[in-house]
């Protein structure tokens, strides 16, 4: 175990150089001008400087002879400082402008931008290192979300623009990510059930199989943007003629193409992953399910389905990040969601807008993943001792 | 009883199974022998209708088993495979367990019912009730395998090459646990191998089939000693089967009850067999040898000369 941890390594010294040589905010008189940036040295003095890289150095230290307890070690310093990113970026906008101070903003600059990301990095590889389990990963996910909710909710970093972009809107911002939740929850579940029902029709008829798995890969390689506007006339066209769909909500915009879109981009992968975990299922243990003497039902019920469902649960992972991001897309076509916020903002040339909405987003997509991650393997224990 | 009257198998044009007939009495451990895709696992798939028949007749104690329904039949029938077929997602007692469940028996019972199989197969119920399939040896798989065959006390018992995937010690040992087994369940039990040796040590009634036919069948011995044709000699081992018949031999129905002049130092007893009573005279350059009882009293002798007189 005493080799050098070369992925902590790079990440620290790379945190360090962010910290040292990019700018850690940037002060805008208003909204749209683009503002001049300022380090963390200017930010918070020498005393700021000192506690952001003495903790990152020690990192780095203890990353060139990797041994458990320094691993442990670093990775309290990792989540010590995420903890503290909110609070210290409060602090250093704080240096430089009043809470009277209406029209100025603060932006997050990329020396912060990648301080955070080195050490979300760094989380991942130190947690995967140390083996943690699903609890105490569950628990640094809380630490983290809760640390995050409290410094939002102080009032501390009210005068960081994108906070600020968020207090105009905060009703809005709320029903966008509920709107883009729906999106995908309806897009992933009608996709589900599609997918399963299509494995099931493959697997009795090979031939179905090329052809379903062909149109599925055409589908996934027209361009979103496309498939949004090529929905755009028939659907139009349907609820033109009959009054009944449009009256079910149905229309060229709307929810109704996005939807269409989004199920037609989750089939495929969809599709493949259940097949593949139907399939998987070794001969031998269904043969002898129905040498037992179950039934078709029983045998795919109890036998199957179980023994496919971690690979399952995967093909739902793979597919709900996926949906997560194109739902945002369809915010073009009238479809609400998180998107909205993004093309507001590309439009306004307010790049902390489209942060509003970027930035959920990647959340929510990484709190799924995690999420299904650890489903998966929470099913999987019953057949393997690997629990990393 | 089982009676296989006629049965083909037809994939497409290929008959798999070709019109054959046999009867496996009550009790009996009747063994399929024949090299790969002679049709003895076919043969034996037919009986549980895991692959249905296409023509001709088969009857379990006088009923065809068409006239079941298929799930009944087979939970009525003790199923082990090859590969184990052990449900990786449960646990050995569940897996134990699953015939009975079927049959909706009460839980109570099924756990008793678990346990007494578990006991029977020597397997420590502490040890391995909560287990799973992927922490257990090859052997104490196909243990389990064939616990679960048996758990809801069928009167008949398909094994398909259980044995064929394990070492050559555990299989030898699983095979004397069977015999042991078989002496107190007595259930009508077919076997399919493509192991002679096998078939030789287990068998009470021996078929050896080829391209889908019953080339020749019959008590071990009898198959061993009048092969019908080369084929048949060539699966007994040729010129080798002096050894296999002595394997089949039990030194108490050969040795002279009388004779107490051979030396002790190399000492059998009535249920051993020929095979080894000639390993261990050829070992120690002996042409006697004592025969002892378990408690190590002497109650014969066994000369060389018995052996070839009583040969051929």
């Amino acid at each position: 175990m005493m080799r050098t941890n070369r992925v902590s390594l790079f990440l620290a010294l790379l945190a360090l150089l962010g910290v040292v040589g990019l700018d850690a905010v940037r002060i805008q008189p208003n909204r749209i001008v683009a503002g001049t940036g300022h380090s963390l040295l200017q930010a918070l003095g020498p005393g700021g400087l000192i506690a952001v890289c003495l903790p990152l150095g020690l990192i780095a230290l203890l990353a060139l002879r990797s041994t458990r307890t320094g691993a442990g070690i670093m990775l309290a310093l990792v989540m010590a400082l995420l903890l503290a990113l909110p609070w210290g970026l409060g602090a250093a906008v704080g240096a430089f402008i009043e809470p009277g101070q209406n029209a100025a903003r603060a932006a997050i600059a990329g020396g912060t931008w990648l301080l955070g990301f080195a050490l979300m990095l760094m989380l991942v590889d130190l947690r995967q290192r140390l083996r943690m389990r699903a609890g105490p990963t569950g628990l640094l996910w809380g630490f983290g979300l809760a640390s995050l909710v409290m410094s939002l909710t102080s009032g501390w970093l009210d005068q960081l623009a994108l906070i600020r972009e968020y207090l105009g809107r905060s009703e809005s911002f709320l029903d966008a990510v509920i709107e883009h939740l729906v999106l995908v929850g309806l897009a992933v579940g009608a996709s589900l059930v599609i997918a399963v029902a299509l494995a099931l029709w493959m697997r009795r008829m090979p031939r179905v199989r090329q052809g379903t798995l062909g149109v599925l890969s055409f589908i996934q390689t027209i361009p979103s943007l496309a498939l949004f506007g090529l929905l755009l006339a028939p659907l139009a066209w349907l609820a033109a003629r009959y009054p009944l769909l449009s009256e079910l909500g149905i229309q060229g915009i709307g929810l109704a193409p996005a939807l269409l879109a989004l199920v037609g981009y989750s089939l495929l992968p969809m599709t493949r992953n259940a097949y593949i975990a139907l399939e998987s299922v070794d001969d031998a243990v269904i043969e002898s399910a129905r040498g037992m003497g179950m039934g078709p039902l029983q045998v795919f019920f109890r036998v199957r389905l179980p023994l496919a469902l971690p690979l399952l649960i995967e093909g739902v992972r793979i597919t709900t990040v996926q949906a997560i991001g194109l739902a945002a897309v369809a915010a073009l076509i009238g479809a609400g969601g998180l998107g909205t916020f993004i093309f507001q903002g590309l439009g306004q040339a307010a790049m902390n807008l489209v942060m509003l909405g970027a930035l959920p987003i990647v959340i929510m997509a990484m709190l799924v993943d995690a999420l299904l991650k650890g489903l998966a393997g929470a099913l999987r224990r019953g057949d393997s001792d690997d629990r990393a | 009883m089982i009676e296989l009257d006629g049965v083909s198998k037809y994939f497409g044009d290929e008959a798999a199974v070709d019109g054959i007939s046999l009867t496996i009495p009550d009790g009996s451990l009747c063994v399929l022998v024949g090299t790969s895709g002679c049709g003895k696992s076919t043969t034996l798939r037919m009986i549980n209708r895991l692959i249905e028949h296409s023509a001709g007749e088969i009857r379990i104690d006088g009923h065809q088993i068409r006239s079941f329904n298929e799930e009944t039949l087979r939970r009525r029938i003790g199923y082990a495979i090859q590969n184990t077929g052990l449900f990786p997602h449960w646990t050995v007692a569940r897996n134990i367990g699953v015939v009975p469940r079927l049959l909706k028996w009460e839980k109570a019972i099924v756990e008793r019912r678990v346990e007494e199989l578990m006991t029977l197969l020597g397997l420590d119920v502490d040890e391995f009730a909560g287990k799973y399939p992927h922490q257990l040896s090859g052997g104490q798989a196909q243990r389990v395998g064939v616990a679960r065959a048996l758990a809801a006390d069928p009167g008949i018992l398909l094994m398909d090459e259980p044995f064929g995937a394990l070492d050559p010690i555990t299989r030898s040992s699983l095979q004397a646990e069977l015999l042991r087994i078989q002496s107190h369940i007595r259930k009508t039990i077919v076997f399919v191998t493509h192991d002679m040796d096998e078939a030789l040590r287990l068998a009470d009634h021996i078929v050896v089939m080829r391209a889908g036919r019953i080339i020749q069948q019959g008590a071990p011995a009898d198959i061993l000693a009048h092969p019908t044709d080369d084929f048949v000699e060539t699966l007994v081992g040729g010129r080798d089967r002096g050894l296999k018949r002595a394997a089949l031999t039990r030194v108490g129905d050969m040795m002279d009850p009388a004779g107490d002049d051979a030396p002790a130092a190399a000492a059998v007893t009535p249920d051993d067999s020929m095979r080894l009573a000639v390993s261990l005279m050829l070992w120690h350059g002996v042409s006697r040898l004592a025969v002892v009882d378990e408690a190590g009293q002497r109650v014969g002798t066994l000369p060389l000369s018995r052996l070839v007189d009583q040969a051929g």
